[in-house]
C-alpha cells in the first residue's frame, strides 16, 4: 500500500476581528481565535499505482490533506504512513519518493530558464547524469516543450510555466505525485495536453497519483476513483461514475422520427414520459429504466431517422452534487 | 556519491544560480559592488569636518587616516557578512507559503538560504578582495601589519558571516509565530550598524555600554576582525575572542534549529 490515513485531524486558530479601524484597534489590545477544523477524522487508503481524485468545493480541506500527505503541515491528531515514511519527519529517503505540483505556487526560478533549475533539481536530488538526462528529455519529449527550455521563466506562458513545473517536480522519478489543480487558469488545449500526459505518465511508470481539481474533466478523464471531502470529513470514497450516476442517473435521448409523427403519437408519448416534441425531433432527459421503456415503444412505433444517447456534462453534475453534497451520499 | 560530495554538490549549484541570476541583471549587481564607495565618502566628510572643528589630530586613539581605514574595512566586513535582504526574503517565505518549496525537496531551509546569501555576495567578495589586496600593495603601512593579520582578519571575517546569518536566521523563526517580524529584522539591523562597530570603533563607546556588549554576539560581527585587521587588538587576544565569536557562532546555530524545529510544526503553509 502506498499511502495510510488514519484520523486525522487538522485544526487551525483563526485570528478574528470586526472589520473598520475600530475593530482593528479592539483586536490589536485584545485578539481573539477561534478553532477551525480544515480535516476531521480522515480514514484514506491508496494502492501503490492508483490514481485517486480529492473532490471538494472552495475550503472543504483538500489542499489541507495534500499538504499534510507531502509533509508541509503537522497534523493536530492522527497517523499517516506513506511508503513506511511519516511525512512530517521529512526524511530524505522519503522526500526522494514525492513530488508535488501546485497550480497556484512555482518552485522554479522566475528570472532565468527552467534548464537552470532542472539543473539545480538534478543536484538536489543527487540524479546520476545518465538518468537526468535520459528522463528530462523523455519528459520534455512528452510535453512538447523543447523549443521554451532556454527561456526565462517568467517569459513563459502560464501552460508552458506548468509543463516547465511538472518536469521539475518528475525529474526525480518519485513514486508518489500530488497535482494540487495542476490545470488551473489553463486554456482548454492545455489542459487536455497536461490530462493526457498524467494518464501516460501513470500508465508508464505506475507513479500513484493524487489530483485535486475543480474542472471535472480532469477527474472524470483520469480517476476512476474519487475521495470527496465537505467541511472536512470524509464524504465519498468510490468509484467516481457511480457517483456520478447517483446524482444524475439521467441520460439524454433525441429520437429523429422520419416524418412528423401525428398527434395521436405526440398525445401518447407525452401522457407516458417526460419529454419534448419538436418538429421530427424528440428529446427526454431521463434515468436509465425509463429510457430503454421509452426506446421501445419509440422503436415499435416507427424506425428513426437517427437517434443518440448522450451521458449530462460532469460538470453540471458535480455543480448539482456540490450544491448539496449530503443528500447524494 | 558519498554524503560530503552530495552535500557539496547540492549546495555549490545552488550558488551557482545566484551567479546565472547575477549575470542576468549585469548593471544591478555592480552598482551594488560600488555602494560602499558612497559609505566612505560620506564618512570621510563628517570625520573631517569632526577633527577640524575639535582641531585635534587623534580621537580615542585614531588618527584620521586610521579612523578612514577602520571605516572603510568596518563596511567591507559589514557589507560581506550582512544578510538581512536574505532574512526578509525568508520571512516573505514563511508568511506567503513560498516555504513549501523548500519543504518538499531534500534540502536544508537553513543551508539553501546561506548559501543564496554566499553567492549573491560572491561579486562583493570578489571586488573587496581586489580592494583589499590593492590597500596592502599601494599603501603598505595602512592596514594588516603582518601575515597573521591577514589570516586573523579571514578567519575572523568567515566566523562573523556565519555567525550574523545564524543570529538572523533566529530572529526570521519568529515568523512562524508571529507572521510578520520584519519590523525586528529592520530593528536589528539599525542596531547592530552601530553597536558591532560598523558605524565607528568600539572603543569610541563609554565601557558601561561595551561590558553589556561583551554578552551579545555584536563585538565579534565587525569589530573583531577589523581589529584584528589593522593591528588594534593584541595578538595574545586573538584566540579568547576568536573563541567566543565561536561560541557565539554554536549557540546561535543550535538556537535556531530549535527554534525552527518548534516553528516547523506551526507552520500552515498559506496559498495554493
Amino acid at each position: 500500500m502506498a499511502i495510510q490515513v488514519n484520523q486525522l485531524t487538522k485544526k487551525f486558530r483563526i485570528f478574528k476581528r470586526e472589520a473598520g479601524l475600530q475593530g482593528a484597534l479592539r483586536s490589536f489590545l485584545h485578539r481573539q481565535y477561534e478553532d477551525f477544523y480544515a480535516l476531521r477524522d480522515i480514514n484514506l487508503e491508496i494502492q501503490s499505482g492508483e490514481v485517486l481524485g480529492i473532490l471538494g468545493e472552495n475550503g472543504a480541506g483538500k489542499t489541507t490533506l495534500i499538504k499534510l500527505l507531502v509533509g508541509l503541515l503537522h497534523p493536530t491528531s492522527g497517523r499517516v504512513l506513506i511508503d513506511g515514511f511519516t511525512p512530517w519527519e521529512r526524511k530524505n529517503d522519503f522526500l526522494r519518493n514525492i513530488s508535488i505540483v501546485m497550480g497556484q505556487k512555482n518552485q522554479l526560478w522566475w528570472d532565468i530558464p527552467a534548464a537552470e533549475s532542472f539543473l539545480l533539481n538534478q543536484k538536489i536530488y543527487g540524479i546520476e547524469d545518465k538518468q537526468f538526462r535520459k528522463t528530462l528529455d523523455e519528459l520534455v519529449d512528452l510535453l512538447d516543450i523543447s523549443s521554451k527550455l532556454n527561456t526565462q521563466v517568467r517569459r513563459l506562458s502560464l501552460g508552458e510555466r506548468m509543463k516547465m513545473e511538472i518536469i521539475a517536480a518528475l525529474l526525480h522519478r518519485p513514486k508518489i505525485v500530488l497535482l494540487d489543480e495542476p490545470t488551473i487558469g489553463l486554456d482548454v488545449v492545455s489542459q487536455s495536453k497536461i490530462r493526457d500526459f498524467v494518464k501516460f505518465y501513470n500508465e508508464k511508470r505506475g507513479t500513484t497519483i493524487l489530483l485535486t481539481s475543480h474542472y471535472m474533466t480532469d477527474i472524470q478523464a483520469l480517476c476512476k476513483r474519487v475521495f470527496v471531502i465537505h467541511k472536512g470529513r470524509a464524504l465519498y470514497d468510490g468509484n467516481f461514475d457511480i457517483l456520478v450516476n447517483r446524482v444524475n442517473p439521467s441520460k439524454k435521448l433525441t429520437f429523429e422520427f422520419p416524418e412528423h409523427p401525428s398527434a395521436a403519437t405526440i398525445q401518447k408519448l407525452e401522457n407516458n414520459f417526460a419529454l419534448r416534441i419538436e418538429d421530427r425531433f424528440l428529446t427526454a432527459q431521463l434515468p436509465d429504466a425509463e429510457l430503454n421503456e421509452l426506446l421501445v415503444q419509440l422503436f415499435n412505433l416507427h424506425k428513426p431517422k437517427s437517434f443518440s444517447l448522450e451521458e449530462l456534462p460532469v460538470e453540471e453534475t458535480m455543480k448539482a452534487f456540490f450544491a448539496d453534497p449530503e443528500k447524494f451520499v | 556519491m558519498n554524503m560530503v560530495n552530495r552535500f557539496t554538490a547540492k549546495y555549490s549549484a545552488v550558488i551557482r544560480m545566484t551567479w546565472i541570476q547575477a549575470l542576468e541583471y549585469k548593471a544591478n549587481s555592480l552598482v551594488g559592488t560600488f555602494a560602499i564607495i558612497s559609505g566612505v565618502f560620506i564618512e570621510y566628510l563628517l570625520w573631517k569636518r569632526i577633527f577640524l572643528t575639535r582641531g585635534v589630530s587623534v580621537i580615542n586613539g585614531f588618527t584620521f587616516g586610521d579612523l578612514m581605514v577602520y571605516i572603510f574595512l568596518s563596511l567591507v566586513v559589514g557589507q560581506l557578512k550582512s544578510s538581512w535582504i536574505t532574512s526578509l526574503e525568508m520571512i516573505t517565505a514563511i508568511r506567503e507559503g513560498e516555504l513549501n518549496k523548500y519543504l518538499i525537496r531534500p534540502i536544508s531551509f537553513f543551508t539553501y538560504h546561506f548559501m543564496l546569501f554566499i553567492g549573491y555576495n560572491s561579486l562583493f567578495y570578489l571586488v573587496y578582495f581586489f580592494m583589499i589586496a590593492g590597500m596592502i600593495i599601494f599603501f603598505p603601512g595602512w592596514a594588516f601589519p603582518s601575515l597573521l593579520n591577514i589570516a586573523g582578519f579571514l578567519g575572523t571575517l568567515i566566523i562573523s558571516v556565519y555567525l550574523s546569518y545564524s543570529v538572523y536566521f533566529v530572529m526570521v523563526c519568529f515568523a512562524f509565530w508571529f507572521g510578520e517580524v520584519r519590523a525586528l529584522i529592520i530593528a536589528y539591523n539599525l542596531a547592530n550598524m552601530v553597536l558591532s562597530g560598523q558605524m565607528v570603533p568600539l572603543r569610541f563607546f563609554p565601557d558601561s555600554v561595551l561590558k553589556i556588549l561583551r554578552f551579545t554576539p555584536l563585538p565579534y560581527l565587525v569589530d573583531l576582525p577589523v581589529s584584528i585587521a589593522t593591528g588594534n587588538l593584541p595578538v595574545e587576544r586573538w584566540w579568547t575572542e576568536s573563541l567566543h565569536s565561536l561560541f557565539w557562532s554554536v549557540a546561535m546555530t543550535f538556537i535556531g534549529l530549535v527554534v525552527y524545529r518548534e516553528g516547523i510544526q506551526r507552520y500552515e503553509g498559506f496559498g495554493g
